[in-house]
């Protein structure tokens, strides 16, 4: 088993964004690798931005934990192409978090920015805060977002989670925002709290909303009730501006007329 | 006094190029055929008259080579520059902009992020069904104008391409062609318009859904009433758009800027996609500044994406709502700035303003704006379409020369853009 703990330095201009994809559990194997990280226009090493302590030794990247300690809220891309092992972020993550992830787990215990899980194939995400706007979606112009895994958000979402969702399973305890699972073509998007409008242009997969879902869209057909764990919902087909092979489950609706 | 025939204005993405310009004494004091806000462009006064610098928070008149080599110190110090605006300047100075960012590390972006940048995000996922403004004015029998106010915003789009405008293949077009306007609120545009669609704000994308819903044949799921339209009006306009010949919808910051942005659009042209299953349709952003359009066309063809592109890293990246102008100065991302031709503290919210403020900030524009005010160092230059000229993109991409009608002692965005570019080059040894 290793463990890394990576403790933020106290940063010169705290606000320039950095990008360290060069953390996953994987590039921790090789004692040799080099670590770059980006800040602004600058190229520096992992240890100009952290405290890099490691303990132990790992055969693969199950066996490898990173943690990061300090504040990371500007800290992108961490765990971006993971494919297993584990990071613990003890506070804030900045955007871009476990993008294209295919494996492992991710734990944050504070808030995640935009595109948490961007196009994530497989593994899992914990978001004990806040994730901001895009959690498990697709990037620009692409068809598809999530395909795999899962991601669980303990508080709330902002707009566009799970954008294009194509697979996998994306569960918010809070409120979503805006729009969630616009565009889904498969996959299951949970919310526990409220939301609006969700799953705009859906052309597959499932939704279920056991808060209000505000300003319904005109375009999913009442199916009548049915329960889901002993809780009455309303089942919806939709969104009819295409086929309306979508489904959603609603506890309560309000429709802007 | 010299007249002046055939002048491309300035100033809105229509981009009229029948402009009549009469000169007295290298000035110029009347237009013929311009709107009155490009005939306000043309006879701007209070141009600033040298480079200004701010010493001690008080304006000092400087040379312009002072203020090239003050504008490459502070862009070569900058760990993350941000080069701002873009959009009222020539194509040529934004490909030196351009140049300018990959030597940098910078990111550059244009007014696009903030007016029909969800415009651009809908096409990259749908495609765009679109078409030149000649197009519209000889063929369209259907014009829908959505979340937009020619009228007042681009005076002269419909006596030039719509409304008011003789169409080559249409008999008696002032008669014949419709106009819908879509809108939150009564404009000067929708009492011209033949049917008007008032929407609940924030109700466009549900409209848009309900209409693509009701060209299916699914008119029978759709409620009596979808964000403040009847469903009778919807159904009739659905019949409407089926039935024309050929029809084009006009859209701008309405739409674009409401509650969904960039899914609006989406649904607005997959709304256009549908109905050309039933005719033909076409579908036209209302891009505001003169040449936005450019500023999308040059990024475009040299680093392969329209704005917001962050080159940080040494190679391009795109991703509005992370590499975009208002949210890098939102999250006080950058440490210096570049703004050409634009006036973003008149225009961002005000923390974006702040921290335009807090940073180094650079301006080249030839007029005094509420963003000299918070800038460091401003370099005047001469106005294309007045004392410069170059490439401009209309609208509906059509480029066209803009022409020059007088010479001043103004250097142009190029020159000046080229001079700091090159010295650029120099210290970095390349």
């Amino acid at each position: 088993m290793m463990r890394v703990i990576l403790e933020v330095k106290e940063q010169l201009k705290p606000n320039l964004p950095i990008e360290a994809e060069c953390i996953t559990p994987k590039n921790f194997l090789d004692p040799e690798r080099e670590f770059h990280v980006w800040k602004g226009n600058k190229e520096l090493d992992l240890t100009d931005i952290f405290h890099v302590r490691k303990d132990g030794n790992a055969k693969s990247a199950e066996q490898v934990e990173i943690t990061i300690r300090g504040d990371s809220s500007h800290i992108k891309r961490v765990g971006e192409y993971m494919d297993g092992g584990k990071i613990i972020i003890e506070h804030d993550i900045g955007m871009h978090c476990g993008n294209f992830m295919s494996g492992g787990l991710i734990e944050i215990r504070g808030n995640a920015d935009s595109w948490l899980g961007r196009e994530m194939h497989g593994g899992k995400i914990i978001c004990h805060g806040n994730a901001m706007d895009y959690a498990g979606s697709g990037y620009r112009g692409e068809k598809k977002g999530m395909r795999g895994g899962l991601i669980e958000i303990m508080g709330n979402a902002g707009d566009f989670a799970g954008e294009t969702l194509a697979g996998g399973e994306i569960i918010i305890h809070g409120n979503a925002g805006d729009m969630p699972g616009v565009d889904i073509k498969d996959g299951r998007l949970t919310i526990m709290g409220d939301c609006s409008r969700p799953c705009g242009n859906m052309a597959g997969g499932e939704c279920r909303v056991f808060g209000t879902a505000y300003d319904m869209l005109p375009t999913f057909r009442n199916e009548g009730p049915t329960t889901i764990d002993d809780v009455t919902v309303t089942r919806f087909s939709g969104d009819y501006t295409s086929r309306g092979l979508g489904t959603i489950y609603v506890v309560n609706c309000k429709y802007m007329d | 006094m010299q007249e002046i025939k055939d002048m491309v204005c300035p100033f809105c993405g229509c981009l009229c190029d029948d402009v009549t310009l009469e000169i007295e004494n290298g000035e110029i004091v009347a237009t013929d055929n311009c709107c009155a806000i490009g005939n306000a462009k043309f006879l701007g006064k209070n141009r600033l008259k040298n480079p200004i610098k701010k010493v001690d928070g008080k304006w000092v008149d400087i040379t312009y080579d002072e203020a090239i080599d003050t504008a490459v110190d502070i862009l070569l110090d900058a760990d993350r520059p941000l080069l701002f605006g873009w959009s009222g300047t020539h194509g040529e100075a934004q490909c030196v902009g351009v140049h300018m960012n990959e030597i940098l590390g910078g990111v550059i972006d244009s007014t696009t992020s903030v007016c029909h940048g969800p415009s651009i995000l809908a096409i990259q996922e749908v495609g765009h069904p679109g078409c030149t403004l000649g197009q519209v004015k000889n063929r369209a029998d259907l014009i829908i104008y959505w979340g937009c106010n020619p009228i007042e915003a681009h005076p002269r789009h419909m006596s030039r391409y719509t409304t008011y405008a003789d169409g080559y293949f249409l008999d008696n077009a002032f008669r014949n062609r419709k106009v819908i306007v879509v809108d939150v609120r009564e404009t000067e545009t929708s009492n011209v318009a033949d049917e008007f669609i008032r929407i609940k704000p924030g109700g466009d994308y549900a409209v848009l859904s309900s209409l693509r819903a009701i060209l299916r044949g699914k008119g029978d799921m759709i409620p009596d009433s979808v964000a403040g339209v009847t469903k009778t009006q919807l159904i009739q306009v659905a019949e409407m758009c089926k039935t024309c010949k050929f029809g084009a919808l006009f859209f701008g910051v309405g739409l674009t800027m409401a509650k969904g942005k960039y899914k609006n659009v989406r649904n607005a042209i997959e709304f256009v996609d549908d109905l050309n299953r039933h005719t033909k349709f076409t579908l036209t952003p209302m891009r505001g500044h003169w040449n936005v359009y450019g500023a999308n066309e040059v990024m475009s063809w040299m680093t392969g994406y329209p704005y917001a592109v962050d080159f940080c890293r040494g190679v391009a990246f795109y991703n509005p709502g992370e590499t975009t102008a208002v949210d890098i100065l939102a999250r006080k991302e950058c440490d210096a700035c570049m703004i050409v031709g634009s006036d973003p503290a008149a225009h961002f919210p005000h923390s974006c303003v702040e921290q335009l403020r807090d940073i180094p900030m650079i301006v080249i524009d030839p007029f005094q704006t509420m963003t000299t005010t918070l800038a460091d160092l401003q370099i005047p230059v001469a106005v294309t379409g007045i004392d410069a000229e170059g490439t401009a993109y209309r609208m509906d991409g059509v480029p066209l020369k803009v022409k020059k009608a007088i010479d001043s002692d103004y250097p142009s965005d190029t020159e000046i853009l080229t001079r700091i570019y090159d010295i650029m080059l120099e210290v970095k040894g390349l």
